[in-house]
């Protein structure tokens, strides 16, 4: 895993001296301004036409990437918003209506429909909601063909050729490539924003690790709603001026699942969820196969889209990253933020003596109460009558075999799977308990947890995943950076900042676990395994850590393995086996205990002396 | 009642047919976890090539099963092997992305050989009209009836007792189980798709006598093909056939009375419903799926 | 199947070698550019080249006496694949081509996309192929057509059915149940909107309307319906596909009207005969674009454009398209021939000069731009497959053979 940090860091040196040439920023200006110049500088009508293709694509693409590859749900119907745009817009105009009125119409509009038709479809991944939006393309497709009434049926629909701004219409080409310019443009703008905003994090988080995400408080439907509404929005817009350009459109154009995919591909050429790629995609892509088509001439049938299938096959196999990873790689960015080359020697290793250590608070009154609590899985008692206790400042160690039903109890406490029967009670800010129900309403409840197996959203950095956390508490980014870089320090972190998360090692992430549960400053911490699988000279750090954790007051509930934490840790440990309290009381005391022995501990005891 | 009867025969006759085109891909979704978006363009390949070989040698375009079965099992090994399996834990987008290159790339290519042309395999006495009394039906489409049944029997005994198909089926259930008794899942995988391939290449012949193929054949397949692979239950055969007859009585009732106009709105409109009411498909059990959250 | 892949390679070699030629000659001559745009990749790319040809030999002939104004005739191809790619075409046709005019297009869709910048550069656009009304209905001033459109097509079929068909059954035209099925593109759904009109100015009964996506794979219900609905009498306007696939499927559930009669598309080809079996499609009727099966003296010139044809390219045409684009554009041609320079107005002047009488042409029709700048004088021809032939059977003058009925 941590190959690919040492790889890629002498190959980031490369710009030296010429660094300010080839800078990501300048290149992206340069790319930008060329996209007006060019067709100025040589004031052909056809060259202006490829250029309104490139920026219209263009836009298309950094839309649905808001949608596709932000929040990660692969459309292929996003012509349906095209579509829409271009209708509204044709047919306003026929009525009276500037495309400069019926653009934000229109966007209204596909806004509407992509909330509409998203929101069931959510629960869809990867290819299912692929399948979907096709099968719902289709049917505005139908639709469009049969409400002859509205669309003019296969006729489609034409405006009459008033030439003028008010029109969006133009004998000249300039004005036509200003606005789709213009227009796409704002469309990049947007995904930048979004990018840099507290819901693209979300939605890059819920793309991630959709249940992680749900743990740190992130409304994960409704950021996707916001997303496709946006993308929609923005697509219907564009779907609007390129209605007027073509000053005709039919359904056969407008619904058509083969401009749908070429959206996409430019995207994925370029790089999926990055802000830039579905541009650089479309300006590599457009003119070569304008070029084919001069070289090669109209003859050769079927030539051009050979040549598009067999450059997705060979990006997809030989650069899934697209375009925009050899432009990380190779060039610079402006902000150069890189690891130190001596950090790679000491991932591990929190320097103890950063941590201040405030002394214990006392044990104080009950915060969660469990009563009761069943669940059953198909045949299988998973958790039988399970109740208990935590009190503020405590930490309550839970052990038992594999298979005990520790994991669901926590996933029980934390809203991600519901009781059969009993209730879990949060003590709330005001002094009331609350019984929240969703993973949401527990972390904005004070109760934050780490999985088991570790949930990081790989493609973001350290710095990234711990703001996640801090999310539902602030509502700046900044203020998010700020306290993220808080607690990073604080838990041996802030070397990693700007590594993605993928690339740190096991022991990193496990605390990255449990920093981004720490940014959500819960009153309540549920720890589960978080020893496992970390080498001694790190266990000894981590349970360091946690004392501080305890120490600030946090009251904790750990599932652990790790004997030797258990036993320093814990106020009190419950025993679970079977899904039932087997034993609970202080450490030393349920070790000396006979049925735990028997059930349990004899054969991990001797684990955790080979650890 | 007659025209009942015909609705009936009519849509199972389709339904059938659409079951042959769709067990293969439920196989190698339900294997693989890979939905092939260049299946119905496999079809057309297996199609144009029972096209020429009838052709050239002159003999009953069943018979180019000996050539077409094997050649687009290989096909299928081929495309799982140097395609699929380097993307095996890739992005699901990157995956999608692969078989949607393979199918733009197979459309163009055979566009740019054959042009935009339509071709007709002889129909070799596969279009003779058998009359049922109150319906009737062709040769050909009595045959396809016949093989989807067979073909769903024989997978199904295929996967159940044979060790190559409990292989399979361990895989498809528990990939790292699989793995870690000593199933060495990427051969599995590339049987898989060649079977799958393989049963698509069946349908193209058997569809031959029947239909005329061009370049864009596949598409008017493919589209039906998911929306039964989903109805049936990812990964279920059984399960698809039957969905492929209810799609099948579907597209001739709605057609009849709601027009074809909107029978595409209908057929879709089932799909979406599945999709979102009933994820795990119509017969498939209630259970959580990796498909959905 | 008559055209190959080494037919292609023979057509590709051809227009590179016209091409070059035009090259070498433009040091030796004076050559006026034209633009040619048409489907040439993609589904619609075999008519569409079909209906290129037709252009193409039009202009060699007009070449061969001499030109257009004394200066050598160069076509620039334009690939018309979508609507964007059509306006593209179209802009690089007229700003870097510098062409006087664009001929095309074949596909209606393209045609009006394409047209709209014809216009907006006022550059004269003339259509020699597609069928929809808004080609010419939109009021433009410097798009021109010469080819009968969907009204035509309807028109035909209904005069056919009224004035030819219902005698010979010996009926009413009136007490035949009427069925209208066509695919749904802008082209099925034009005709039919005009069968209808023109249908119920005659007064017909039409029991049943339908439409289906040309790539069904399946229409059983449709022959279901129309027996249900006891039709008499079929409408199709269709492709190739849905041509075979309703013809074969009306055959195997021993549907029999007293008429089938298509609307161009897949009726008017040999592979559909081929495809459904010559004994199927005997009886069939047919309205499209004037055919090879027609009375010579009522066209006089197909003979010869027939030969030119098969010369160049090595095989028989394949549909009318060909024919009618070639006749087209040799009237408009030598209408530009007869005015005075290229400039938009000088060709617009010249082409509305342009008077041909019907019976004067290579397909019969004759050529006078009327109202909406359409060719007044067009006309499709009805037709019927007659032991394996597709013969001209109406109007009168320009048939071969009587209309047959199974009655």
């Amino acid at each position: 895993m941590n190959d690919k940090t040492i790889s890629s860091t002498p190959a980031r040196n490369h710009g030296g001296g010429m660094r300010w040439l080839f800078n990501k920023k300048i290149l992206f200006f340069a790319t930008l301004a060329s996209l007006i110049i060019i067709p100025i500088g040589v004031g052909d009508d056809y060259i202006y036409h490829i250029f309104i293709t490139i920026c219209l694509f263009a836009g298309l693409s950094t839309a649905w990437n808001i949608v596709g590859g932000y929040a990660g749900q692969l459309s292929l119907g996003h012509a349906i918003y095209y579509g829409i745009g271009a209708y509204t817009g044709m047919l306003m105009l026929n009525s009276g209506v500037s495309p400069w009125i019926s653009m934000f119409v229109g966007a209204i509009l596909a806004a509407g429909v992509a909330v509409a038709i998203s929101y069931p479809c959510f629960k869809l991944h990867g290819p299912f909601y692929a399948l979907a939006s096709i099968a719902f393309l289709e049917v505005f497709h139908v639709i469009s063909l049969n409400w002859v009434g509205l669309t003019g049926g296969a006729n489609g629909v034409m405006v009459p050729l008033e030439m003028g701004w008010s029109t969006m219409i133009f004998t000249e080409r300039l004005p036509s490539l200003v606005i789709v310019f213009g227009l796409m443009s704002f469309s990049l703008a947007v995904a930048w924003v979004i990018r840099r905003s507290k819901l693209g994090f979300q939605l890059i988080a819920t793309r991630e690790r959709e249940s992680a995400a749900r743990g740190a408080a992130i409304r994960t439907v409704h950021v996707r709603l916001y997303a496709a509404a946006i993308s929609a929005g923005l697509t219907a817009m564009l779907g609007t001026f390129h209605g007027s350009y073509l000053t005709y459109i039919e359904p056969e154009s407008a619904f058509n699942l083969t401009f749908s995919i070429q959206i996409v591909l430019f995207a994925l050429v370029g790089g999926l969820g990055t802000v830039f790629g579905p541009l650089y995609g479309t300006i590599l892509l457009v003119p070569i196969t304008e070029l084919a088509r001069g070289w090669l001439g109209s003859s050769a049938i079927g030539l051009h889209g050979f040549v598009y299938g067999v450059v997705l096959i060979l990006v997809v196999l030989f650069m899934p990253d697209g375009i925009m990873s050899l432009i990380q790689r190779y060039l610079p960015s402006s902000r150069v933020r890189r690891l130190d080359a001596s950090v790679e020697n000491s991932v591990d290793h929190v320097p103890l003596d950063d941590i201040n250590k405030p002394t214990r608070p006392p044990i104080g009154e009950v915060v969660l109460k469990v009563e009761h609590l069943d669940k059953h899985f198909g045949g299988l008692h998973v958790t039988n009558d399970l109740s208990f206790d935590l009190h503020k400042g405590e930490v309550l160690g839970i052990i038992g075999p594999n298979g005990a039903g520790k994991t669901t109890v926590f996933n029980m406490i934390s809203g991600f799977l519901r009781a059969d029967s009993g209730s879990v009670a949060v003590l709330g800010e005001d002094g009331h308990f609350i019984s929240p129900k969703t993973p949401g309403a527990f972390a904005r409840s004070g109760v934050g947890r780490t999985f088991q197996i570790v949930q990081p959203f790989a493609a973001m950095t350290v710095e990234e995943n711990i703001m996640v956390g801090a999310f539902y508490r602030f509502r700046s980014v900044e203020e998010c950076r700020k306290a993220a870089r808080e607690i990073a320090s604080e838990l041996g972190l802030n070397r990693f900042l700007d590594e993605e998360a993928r690339n740190l090692p096991i022991g990193g992430l496990k605390r990255l676990e449990v920093a981004r549960v720490m940014a959500m400053r819960p009153r309540i911490l549920l720890l589960d395994e978080v020893m496992a699988g970390i080498n001694p000279a790190d266990l000894r750090e981590a349970i360091e850590l946690i004392k501080v954790i305890r120490n600030s007051g946090i009251s904790i509930i750990a599932i652990e393995h790790v004997m030797q934490a258990v036993m320093e840790l814990s106020d009190r440990v419950i025993v679970i086996s079977s899904g039932e309290i087997l034993a609970q009381g202080k450490p030393e005391e349920v070790v000396k205990n006979e049925a735990v022995i028997e059930a349990y501990l004899g054969k991990e005891a001797s684990d955790a002396s080979n650890e | 009642m007659e025209l009942i009867f015909s609705l009936i025969v009519n849509g199972l006759m389709l339904g059938s047919l659409y079951a042959m085109v769709s067990v293969g891909l439920t196989l190698i979704f339900g294997i693989t976890k890979v939905i092939n978006f260049a299946h119905g363009e496999f079809m057309m390949i297996g199609m144009m090539l029972t096209y020429i070989i009838t052709t050239y040698l002159g003999i009953h375009p069943y018979l180019t099963l000996v050539f077409i079965v094997p050649l687009l099992f290989v096909l299928g090994i081929l495309v799982q092997k140097y395609l699929i399996e380097p993307l095996r834990n890739s992005d699901e987008h990157v995956q999608i992305f692969a078989t949607v290159g393979l199918s733009i790339a197979m459309i163009n290519l055979v566009l740019m050989i054959a042009g935009s042309d339509n071709f007709n395999t002889p129909s070799s006495g596969m279009r003779h009209t058998l009359d049922l009394g109150l319906a009737t039906v062709l040769t050909g489409q009595v045959v396809i009836m016949l093989c989807s049944i067979f073909m769903v029997g024989g997978l199904h005994l295929f996967l159940t007792r044979t060790q190559m198909g409990r292989a399979i089926r361990a895989t498809a259930q528990n990939r790292n189980a699989a793995q870690l008794m000593g199933i060495n899942v990427s051969r599995i995988n590339m049987v898989t798709f060649g079977i799958g391939i393989a049963c698509v290449g069946i349908a193209a012949v058997l569809l031959s006598p029947l239909y005329p193929v061009n370049a864009q054949t596949g598409q008017s397949f493919v589209l039906i093909a998911f929306v039964i692979v989903v109805m049936g239950g990812l990964g279920s055969i059984t399960g698809a056939f039957f969905a492929a007859l209810i799609i099948g009585l579907v597209d001739s009732f709605t057609g009849f009375y709601l027009g074809s106009s909107l029978k595409g709105v209908a057929v879709f409109g089932i799909f979406l419903m599945i999709l979102i009411f009933r994820p795990s498909g119509l017969f498939g059990k209630a259970r959580k799926l990796a498909h959905v959250s | 199947m008559k055209y190959n892949h080494k037919f292609r390679r023979t057509v590709i070699s051809s227009v590179v070698a016209t091409a070059l030629l035009g090259g070498v000659s433009a040091s030796a001559f004076a050559e006026v550019k034209f633009g040619a745009l048409y489907p040439l990749s993609g589904g619609l790319a075999l008519l569409g080249e079909e209906s290129y040809r037709g252009l193409e030999l039009a202009v060699e002939q007009i070449n061969a006496n001499g030109g257009v104004q004394g200066e050598t005739v160069v076509l620039e191809i334009g690939d018309a694949v979508d609507n964007n790619q059509a306006i593209g075409e179209a802009r690089r046709l007229i700003s870097r081509e510098d062409v006087k005019a664009i001929f095309g297009t074949f596909a209606s869709s393209r045609s009006i996309a394409a047209s709209q910048v014809a216009e907006m550069s006022k550059v004269p656009y003339f259509e020699l192929g597609a069928v929809a009304d808004d080609v010419t209905e939109r009021g433009l001033s410097y798009v021109f057509r010469t080819n009968p459109t969907a009204y035509h097509m309807a028109e035909t079929i209904i005069d056919m059915l009224v004035d030819g068909i219902a005698p010979e059954l010996g009926v009413d035209p009136t007490e035949l149940r009427i069925g209208i099925i066509h695919e749904d593109s802008n082209y099925g759904s034009s005709v039919a909107k005009h069968q209808r009109a023109f249908a119920e100015e005659k007064g017909l009964n039409i029991v049943m309307e339908e439409h289906y996506p040309a790539s069904s794979v399946d229409m059983s219900s449709i022959v279901l319906s129309l027996q249900d609905k006891d039709v008499d009498v079929v409408l199709q306007t269709s492709y190739q596909d849905d041509s075979v696939l309703f013809l074969r499927q009306a055959n195997e559930r021993d549907y029999r009207p007293k008429a089938i009669i298509g609307g161009g598309g897949g009726y008017s080809m040999t592979p559909t005969a081929e495809a459904v079996g010559h004994d199927v499609i005997d009886g069939v009727y047919d309205a499209d674009f004037t055919q090879y099966n027609i009375n010579p003296e009522f066209a006089p010139g197909i003979e010869d454009f027939v030969a030119s044809y098969e010369e160049k390219y090595n095989e028989s045409p394949r549909s009318g398209h060909s024919l009618i684009n070639y006749t087209g554009a040799l009237g408009l041609l030598r209408a530009i021939d007869a005015g005075s320079g290229f400039s938009a107005d000088e060709i617009k002047e010249a082409v509305l000069a342009m008077d041909v009488p019907v019976g004067e042409t290579a397909a019969g029709i004759g050529l006078k731009i009327g109202e909406n700048n359409q060719n007044e004088r067009a006309s499709m021809m009805g037709m019927q497959w007659q032991d394996g032939e597709l013969v001209t059977v109406y109007p009168e003058e320009a048939s071969v053979a009587d209309m047959r009925t199974s009655q």
